[in-house]
């Protein structure tokens, strides 16, 4: 697993993530939970007390290491945000468990893994298949990984 | 869960005079939540109890469910000069809260009262149920809390002006607190150090609702100046009572010790404070969820 991401230390530092209001927050959005971008996969809004304040429990699914994570922060505080990319790359081959993606300007990228998981596999049996395929990459905090396969549109 | 049964349970608890007043307190906001004419009628049954802060606590929340069916019961505490004036003072709020016209004549009425937080606090309910049937509400900021308040949001957004405006003592007391509510909104720490300010101005009930909304947002650059506030003793207890539980809400360290030393304050109200101010520390510090639980305790002592 890529267990071993350092999220504190991205290389640009500055756009990576933003902060938002939690109350703002919904599900199937992003968050960064315990410094590591998730996926919310659930929301609670508890009742409020004497100063109208209300507490939010969440838990979120690491974009990248499909690890659990929950917080609980007063909705009225800022929470940040990771900003997240999607793309689609055209898969030209697999060399040593890497995928080479077919870049916009026709360069090709061979610096992402297939993942260890059952996608990764998928992807590999679909190429040996001789299948035309799209790999989406999520891009989040400075780190990618490949999230989908699908067929190339014809 | 919230049946006629469980709503009972949650009452007698408000009621229990053996209980600890945090707990008390809890099961309070748990009715204010559930809302209706039966938690109203629970809240109602303890307004004799001898705790002004409690009884003060329990005009407040009738306030903030604007049930119309809590007015008789309100106009009744108004009404009542052996009511401690904290007490009172929170039932004309609460009156003006629910904004019902029926009020008007006894608001009137009252914004002649000896107390001066009294007169002050009809003063105010009025003019909020008459802006409250004008048609002069656009372009207000959104209130981030649950509160419902004792004026609208000022049409003015700049963060030095509503400073102004809020510390100016010559200006109607609706007009600065419609600049309170604003910087209240805005939330950022110009903001906070500006409110704090307010702390040094003349009229109690206008510093005790300083120290409120000091509470709501949870910003520690207030500490500093509601420490100080809580250490006055010649300090309206009032104000002192509303800068204890908004540092209970702030929940920083230093806040913790201070509380502690209070909660053997002179003063009951204050002493009472401190304890509830800790309990909100308690909870704003661990990983509880709800702060008005008594609903979730009420079903595990069935279950026992």
């Amino acid at each position: 697993m890529a267990d071993d991401h350092d999220f504190h230390s991205g290389e640009s530092g500055a756009s990576e993530t933003y902060p938002a209001q939690c109350s703002s927050l919904r599900k199937n959005g992003h968050v960064l939970l315990k410094g590591r971008p998730c996926k919310i996969v659930e929301m609670s809004t508890s009742k409020t007390g004497k100063h109208g304040h209300a507490k939010v429990h969440m838990v979120g699914i690491d974009l990248f290491t499909q690890k659990k994570y929950e917080d609980i922060c007063p909705s009225t505080h800022n929470m940040n945000v990771p900003i997240v990319n999607r793309k689609d790359f055209q898969l030209l081959d697999i060399v040593d468990g890497y995928l080479s993606l077919l870049e916009d300007d026709s360069s090709v990228r061979d610096d992402i893994k297939n993942p260890s998981n059952e996608l990764g596999k998928e992807i590999a049996d679909r190429f040996a298949n001789e299948e035309q395929l799209l790999v989406t990459v999520l891009s989040a905090m400075g780190h990618e990984c490949a999230i989908s396969v699908k067929n190339c549109p014809k | 869960m919230s049946d006629c049964r469980s709503i009972e349970k949650v009452g007698q608890i408000l009621c229990d005079r053996g209980r600890p007043l945090t707990d008390r307190f809890r099961a309070l906001f748990t009715l204010r939540n559930l809302g209706g004419k039966h938690a109203i009628d629970s809240i109602v049954r303890c307004l004799d109890d001898p705790s002004a802060l409690l009884k003060h606590e329990l005009a407040y929340c009738m306030g903030q469910m604007q049930d119309p069916y809590a007015i008789p019961y309100l106009v009744n505490v108004l009404k009542d000069t052996n009511q401690e004036p904290m007490v009172r003072h929170e039932a004309g709020e609460a009156l003006g809260a629910i904004g019902s016209p029926a009020a008007v004549d006894i608001l009137k009425e009252y914004a002649s009262d000896p107390v001066v937080e009294v007169a002050e606090t009809c003063e105010l309910a009025l003019k909020r149920i008459e802006w409250l049937h004008s048609n002069d509400k656009s372009n207000l900021t959104d209130n981030p809390f649950t509160s419902v308040d004792p004026a609208p949001p000022s049409t003015e957004n700049n963060i030095e002006t509503l400073r102004t405006i809020l510390l100016d003592e010559n200006l109607p007391l609706f007009e600065r607190y419609r600049a309170m509510f604003s910087l209240r909104n805005n939330g950022c720490k110009e903001s906070v150090l500006a409110l704090s300010e307010g702390l040094k101005c003349g009229s109690a009930l206008f510093r005790h609702e300083i120290a409120y909304v000091l509470g709501q947002m949870q910003h520690e650059a207030a500490a500093e100046q509601l420490i100080i506030s809580l250490r006055k003793p010649e300090e309206n207890a009032m104000v002192r009572h509303e800068c204890a539980e908004a540092l209970g809400s702030i929940a920083k360290d230093e806040c913790m010790k201070i509380l502690k030393d209070y909660s053997k304050d002179e003063e009951r109200v204050v002493r009472e404070s401190c304890e509830v101010a800790l309990d909100m520390y308690e909870y704003e510090k661990s990983n509880q969820f709800q702060y008005a639980d008594a609903l979730s305790k009420v079903a595990e002592d069935q279950i026992k």
